[in-house]
């Protein structure tokens, strides 16, 4: 499909870049995961933009029932469809390319992609079913809070779904298997032990999902007479927050392909960056339990637990990547010279590269947008000023929106060069466009968040400045809606760019040649300064991470500051 | 490639190979701040005035409805900003909570006073979104469901108008949602 490489009597090839054996079957299944992954971001975006403009009410597109609609879709869209579609392509990049074998179990590949499919049209089915008019008919949003009736296909797609998630991420692990059964004292490529670490989380999120939708489902269809609110609410955030933690690991693997395959990264430590895996593995589900701060069905106890040893095990992860990354980045190019200074070797970089703009945007996005806002609602007191607010939505497109879509738009110009062997179109566009996204998302994202904790605008709300039957209004927001209304719109601009670059080249890109045309010396440099990567001094990364340190300290203080002028709570 | 890319298998004793002096650092300062989120939280759930904290009985929806209408039949009412609207009759406070308006509210409450908020929901979740009216920052939210009743103590020191809108979305009519209580 639309390749121009060939492969040789057993069915591999090497990529002229990366040196990666690659084999066609799991090449095969990349293009096809990857490719519907794009066409979900794109419908995803088009929705986007009736909600931003609903959201700015200066221009008001549309009505209450038709919003919460549009919502449902563009939350499912790009929250599941774009980020599981290509998770799973990240998958059989991380395991059968970096580890140079077949995909094993092609044909589950191919069912579990068949099935998500079907899944994702009954999904939608079901949200264009919801029609609002009748009581059991609203629209699902993400959440399809027990007992608030949706349709039941909806319920029966989200099954579908999941369980087809379950069994494309079947040939990954079955490709492992026989990786280690075959090479049993190889230590698996920090890559593909990213890629492993991933694919156990999404294996939890995944099944929890079944074992909260399959009986939920079977409520609405009445085969059970009663689902209790609370029990749902617990249950849903393990698929709920759980997918959006297999984009975070995705995603941090991705940083680690991209900075090295681009920039020339090297690993600072092999113990450090496996040891954050690791603890993922064991803290971050628990983290979803931010989800019930301010809820009433759980204790004290419980709430504090779960946002200590869960929430900061998985903190401490990130905090541990955010170094790790930069570093291997600074220490690689330094070793092969060329890094002079504090940040010489930024200066040095590839800027002009859109896989590696977006990478490094997505890294700084992420962590100054996306990570401290979700510390700070994962502050059991704080979260009483931050839940269901604006400021929510504001918090996950720091992660998603500016973090993982752009580290996927990264990757996703790479598969079109490596695997699809296509030159980009555009020309100059490609360039601009991971910083046109990016700066006009982060600026949207600041404003979702002002709107949220300074105003208490709600989330999910058609309306703020007109509530029907109410004098009161959140008119002094205005300002900062119009800001967001622009950004927002110029966001989507950004993404529907990415989407006609890719299409376009898919369709009409040149062929490529397997040589990288840019000039970057520290990609290509063979060996460099011998001694290890670990002695190259790092302190350009230091510096980078201790301001990064500063800002999270003090908007930190700045939100209980803000919340020690609420009324007295509690006893 | 060297043996440090991350898409290839490193070699030898990898465990313990030296790790750089500021990643070591980092390591500390990262460990030393997540300690300082903890011991935080857990000193200001001690001596904080902020706690989203309170005993929760689970009461079937018709039953706190029953709730409901008996602290509205004992409230006293008074007329404010032309409006009539409830006096407690003690420190409780119930709110109910249904598609698409609120039972119980407006109160009127006084200042400094301590009141037991007694939050629950009579058909889907919804969200008590709470604030005060010259303050917009001045705001929390907390989760109301059926089945639940969410018994918190608040108290107010700012006379003032407070609205409290659903930010849960519970169909519709959602975001018509809207009702508010006085402080004197």
């Amino acid at each position: 499909m639309f390749s121009t490489f060939e492969y040789d009597d057993d069915g591999f090839r090497t990529c002229g870049v990366t040196d990666l054996r690659i084999h066609r079957s799991a090449e095969r299944m990349v293009k096809l995961f990857g490719v519907t992954a794009i066409v979900a971001l794109a419908v995803g975006g088009v929705f986007a933009l009736f909600v931003a403009l609903t959201r700015w009410e200066a221009v008001d597109l549309l009505g209450a029932a038709d919003f919460y609609q549009y919502l449902s879709v563009h939350a499912w869209y790009l929250l599941i469809f774009w980020m599981v579609f290509m998770e799973i392509a990240i998958l059989y990049v991380g395991g059968p390319f970096v580890l140079g074998r077949k995909l094993a179990l092609e044909p589950l590949a191919k069912i579990g992609y068949a099935l998500m499919g079907i899944g994702a049209l009954v999904i939608t089915y079901g949200i264009w079913e919801a029609s609002g008019q009748a009581l059991d008919m609203q629209a699902p949003l993400l959440t399809a809070y027990v007992p608030l009736e949706s349709p039941p296909s909806f319920y029966a797609g989200v099954v579908v779904f999941l369980l087809g998630a379950v069994v494309a991420a079947l040939p990954f692990f079955a490709t492992i298997w026989r990786e280690k059964r075959e090479n049993p004292d190889r230590t698996l490529p920090l890559v593909a032990f990213g890629a492993f670490a991933t694919s156990i989380v999404a294996l939890e999120a995944l099944v929890g999902g079944l074992i909260t939708f399959v009986p939920t489902f079977f409520w609405r269809i009445d085969w059970i007479p009663h689902l209790d609110a609370a029990w749902y609410r617990q249950m849903y955030w393990i698929i709920g927050h759980g997918s959006q933690q297999i984009n975070l690991l995705a995603m941090i693997t991705v940083w680690y392909f991209l900075t090295h395959v681009l920039g020339g990264a090297e690993v600072a430590s092999q113990k450090v960056s496996r040891v954050a895996f690791v603890l993922y593995l064991f803290f971050i589900n628990m983290g979803a339990a931010h989800h019930l701060m301010s809820d009433p069905g759980v204790g004290l106890g419980w709430r504090l637990w779960n946002t200590s040893y869960a929430a900061y095990g998985a903190v401490v992860a990130s905090m541990i990547h955010a170094f790790a990354i930069p570093a291997g980045l600074e220490s690689g190019r330094r070793r092969k010279g060329q890094g002079g200074g504090l940040f010489g070797w930024l200066w040095s970089a590839p800027w002009k590269d859109p896989g590696f703009s977006a990478t490094i945007l997505s890294i700084v996005l992420f962590g100054f947008l996306g990570g401290i806002t979700g510390v700070m609602m994962g502050q059991m007191q704080l979260n009483m000023t931050w839940h269901n607010t604006f400021a929510v939505p504001g918090h996950f497109h720091g992660t998603v929106a500016t973090g993982t879509t752009l580290a996927f738009m990264g990757l996703g110009y790479y598969v079109l060069k490596l695997v699809f062997g296509r030159n980009w179109v555009g020309g100059i566009l490609a360039t601009v466009q991971p910083y046109l996204y990016a700066g006009t998302m982060g600026i949207a994202v600041l404003m979702m968040m002002y709107l949220g904790v300074l105003f208490g605008v709600p989330r999910r709300h058609a309306s703020v400045m007109d509530i029907p039957g109410a004098a009161f209004s959140f008119s002094p927001a205005k300002p900062f809606f119009a800001v967001f209304g622009i950004a927002a719109v110029l966001a989507i601009v950004g993404g529907a760019l990415f989407v006609l670059i890719a299409v376009g080249s898919l369709l009409f890109g040149d062929e490529f040649e397997g040589q990288l045309d840019i000039d970057d010396r520290a990609v290509v440099a063979d060996g460099g300064d011998a001694a290890p990567v670990h002695e190259h001094s790092m302190r350009g990364t230091f510096v980078l991470t201790l301001v990064f340190l500063a800002t999270f300290v003090v908007l930190w203080a700045l939100n209980w500051f803000l919340l020690a002028q609420v009324w007295q709570v509690g006893p | 490639m060297s043996e440090d890319s991350p898409l290839d298998s490193p070699e030898g004793n990898w465990w313990d190979r030296q790790v750089n002096r500021r990643e070591t650092i980092w390591l500390g300062l990262s460990g030393a701040w997540a300690l300082t989120l903890f011991g935080w939280m857990l000193g200001w759930s001690e001596f904080g005035n902020q706690n989203q904290v309170g005993e929760t009985y689970k009461v079937p929806p018709e039953e706190f409805q029953g709730k409901v209408a008996t602290f509205k039949q004992n409230a006293g009412s008074r007329t404010v900003d032309g409006e009539e609207v409830l006096v407690p009759a003690g420190e409780d406070v119930y709110v109910g909570a249904l598609r698409w308006t609120w039972d119980g509210l407006p109160v009127v409450l006084e200042a400094g006073e301590t009141y037991a908020f007694h939050l629950g929901a009579y058909d889907v979740q919804h969200g008590f979104s709470v604030r005060n009216e010259d303050n917009l920052s001045q705001q929390i939210s907390l989760q109301m469901l059926p089945g639940y009743e969410w018994v918190l103590d608040m108290s107010f020191d700012d006379p003032g108008t407070y609205h409290v809108v659903c930010n849960e979305f519970c169909g519709n009519g959602h975001r018509t949602m809207h009702s508010k209580f006085f402080v004197r």
